[in-house]
């Protein structure tokens, strides 16, 4: 996801699977029984490239794979981590699970919408730079607060640390 | 027979075949299991649990869609267990049902309600919770979503995706945020699409045609045969007050499973058209005169006796009793018979082997070639020129046809609808369209369905076969039939292949019978 391309909903699709990253699926399809099996990681290697998984790119992934955009969309809603709406350049998720919340991951939830401009949950700032969703535990219960923005794994976070991370995210 | 297993279930003994469902076996049993997402002609995803029941010895309760019956199974489904457990299947489905009954086109024949009348809670532990709420969606040209409604049950989902090959729904999301969901860019639209109404248990997937049309128990319903192509499907007439307000589906395994398409579902408003000949007219020198049958009857029986060349240009509607008898009433003529067959665009369901709405878009082609009528349309109308009678049994006649009938001796129409064109005629006849007799139709493969009486005739019309038959008894002194059964009875000394069947053997599946002339029933 790290340097994935801020883009809008109404953009001319280009296709996704050209070049290198049909390379990539195609190396993919003798490791499963059926084409239908890559579904998940096709649906990946799209958000990957454009930062979100438009309604394009869905007949896109349907065609390459022999499937039909319906059961794909089904399958792509399903899952909470395929991004069916354009994101900020920096998709930023906050754990908010009962131990995290104990340590006060409220207060740096609150912190980071504040930072980012975002303003609420779901939300992506004004700049295009960051999205801030709350997210159930991310597996590091023992090191509240944890953050994850793209693919970099935060702990510990404060409130006061939110500013000087973010600046690692132009 | 070593294939065969015992199974008891509530109490009743029965064999069933090895690898029959639980809820097949039950239903053997007389006993319904309760059940969504299960149907016969899907393939089974058990998603539901409203079937579970108890299998004695087994550790928890079982799905009886999926679960294959194993020999000396005792099987409860109305004890404690399974009713507790159908309970809370129950409890979970209205936690977000609008149970907006009163205003919903399914009330009254839907499951939900229906279970839950039957053995659901009273109450609700929910009521300090808000509902799920989704706008009503535009699925296609028939098809309405309604998502509050929904129960997930996907037999929609399955229905396009396994048996139509064209899979727009799907289901999206997940928990209690799930609905289905249709590709945006397409409609359901597909040529049997609008069987999703009649799959879906609920009120959640509805037809625009019958909206607010009618409560399903103001409805009466007559078991007959779609008239839209050969196919000949099983269709149910739904009428409301004598007027038929919709058509569906009748199960039947060897035609139509439990489907139509769409096409024949929209075919019905025809049925109940005011612009009706309701009394037998009969020319007296300039003018024609409104008369009883009696003498109606006798006018037609002298004309056919006497004519040496007759024509019969009949509709492909016409019951396979009405086409025998019009044409026993010119034996010993030379006769050119044809029915009209207007051709259309082939549709097949994918799933179902030999399901396809047909080119030829009427229903009884087969039972008119087993009576010696054509489909050579333009051969028959040119043979009018000269004949001494021409017969027109119900047929929906072009401007050229009308124009040509000039050049016939005699004309008799025995119709439906009445049509300023034709009222040059010698006679015109009222006779009752299908939703008005009974009667049968021989579909493509030869067989024989029988289709039952939905509502009234209008004024003084009969079926054609009555009309034919009571004309040649005044003639020729020849017994009539006096019921449609009698009058398919008689069919068999015309036909070979309907020789020594009854209505009684046609059942409600119909029967198939040998094409060629020679052969008997089979
Ligand atoms: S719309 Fe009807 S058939 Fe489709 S999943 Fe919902 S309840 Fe089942
Ligand atoms: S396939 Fe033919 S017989 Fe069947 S419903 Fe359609 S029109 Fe009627
Ligand atoms: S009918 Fe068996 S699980 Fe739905």
């Amino acid at each position: 996801m790290t340097g994935s391309t801020h883009a809008h909903a109404d953009a001319p699709h280009h296709p996704v699977f050209v070049g290198k990253v049909r390379e990539q699926l195609d190396a993919l399809f003798p490791k499963y029984p059926t084409k239908q099996a890559c579904l998940l990681p096709a649906l990946w290697m799209v958000q990957e490239a454009r930062g979100w998984i438009s309604p394009a790119a869905i007949a896109e992934v349907a065609e390459v794979l022999g499937l039909t955009p319906a059961y794909v969309r089904g399958v792509a809603t399903f899952y909470t981590m395929y991004h069916l709406h354009p994101v900020g350049r920096h998709f930023i998720q906050v754990c908010g699970t009962s131990p995290c919340h104990l340590c006060g991951s409220d207060e740096v939830l609150k912190a980071i919408l504040g930072a980012t401009g975002c303003g609420e949950l779901g939300a992506t700032s004004a700049d295009g730079r960051f999205t801030v969703v709350e997210v159930e535990c991310l597996g590091a219960c023992g090191f509240a607060t944890p953050v994850l923005i793209d693919d970099d794994f935060h702990d510990s976070v404060t409130p006061e640390r939110v500013a000087g991370i973010l600046a690692r995210y132009p | 027979m070593s294939d065969l297993v015992n199974v008891t279930i509530d109490g009743v003994q029965i064999s069933v075949p090895k690898g029959t469902p639980i809820i097949e076996a039950a239903k053997q049993a007389g006993v319904l299991v309760p059940h969504y997402c299960y149907h016969p002609s899907l393939p089974s995803p058990a998603v539901c649990r409203m079937c579970l029941v108890e299998v004695e010895k087994a550790p928890k309760l079982v799905p009886a869609c999926v679960t294959t019956v194993a020999d000396g199974n005792v099987i409860h489904v109305n004890n404690d267990k399974s009713k507790r457990a159908r309970e809370s299947v129950l409890e979970f489905l209205l936690i977000n049902h609008p149970l907006d009954c009163p205003i919903c086109d399914q009330a009254g024949e839907c499951e939900l309600q229906d279970y839950t009348f039957q053995e659901g809670r009273a109450g609700t532990r929910y009521s300090d919770y808000a509902k799920r709420y989704n706008p009503v969606e535009d699925f296609g040209p028939d098809v309405l979503y309604v998502a509050n409604r929904c129960i997930l049950c996907t037999r929609c989902v399955r229905f396009m995706d396994n048996v139509a090959g064209d899979a727009v729904l799907n289901v999206s999301e997940r928990g209690d945020r799930a609905f289905i969901g249709i590709d945006p860019d397409h409609l359901l639209d597909h040529p049997w699409a609008g069987n999703v109404v009649d799959l879906c248990p609920v009120g959640s997937l509805i037809s625009k045609d019958f909206l607010h049309k009618a409560r399903a128990w103001d409805l009466d319903k007559t078991a007959s045969v779609c008239t839209g192509c050969s196919q000949g499907c099983n269709t149910m007439i739904d009428t409301r007050d004598d007027v038929v307000v919709r058509l569906r589906p009748r199960p039947n395994l060897d035609v139509n499973r439990h489907f139509i398409c769409d096409e024949g579902r929209a075919d019905y408003r025809w049925m109940n058209r005011g612009d009706r000949i309701e009394a037998p007219l009969v020319r007296d020198g300039a003018k024609l005169t409104p008369t009883d049958w009696d003498h109606a009857v006798e006018r037609l029986g002298a004309l056919a006796k006497t004519a040496r060349r007759v024509v019969i240009l009949a509709s492909g509607r016409a019951s396979t009793e009405s086409l025998g008898f019009v044409r026993r009433m010119v034996d010993g003529a030379t006769v050119t018979a044809a029915i009209k067959v207007p051709l259309g665009p082939e549709a097949p369901l994918a799933g179902v082997p030999n399901l396809a709405l047909r080119k030829e878009r009427v229903p009884n082609l087969a039972g008119a070639g087993l009576l010696g009528y054509g489909a050579e349309w333009p051969a028959a109308v040119a043979a009018v020129k000269g004949a001494d009678l021409v017969v027109v049994l119900d047929a929906v006649l072009d401007d050229a046809d009308v124009a040509a009938l000039a050049g016939a001796a005699a004309v008799v129409v025995i119709g439906t609808v009445d049509d300023d064109r034709l009222a040059g005629a010698t006679l015109i006849l009222p006779s009752t369209n299908v939703a008005e007799e009974n009667g049968t139709f021989v579909n493509r493969d030869h067989r024989v369905q029988r289709y039952f009486q939905a509502k009234p005739a209008p004024g003084l019309a009969r079926p054609a076969w009555w009309i034919a038959a009571e004309a040649t008894h005044a003639a020729r002194g020849l017994a009539a039939p006096a019921t449609a059964a009698e009058a398919f009875a008689a069919l068999g000394a015309m036909v070979p292949a309907l020789a020594g069947l009854s209505y009684a053997d046609l059942g409600h599946t119909g029967r198939v019978v040998s094409p060629t002339t020679a052969g008997a029933a089979r």
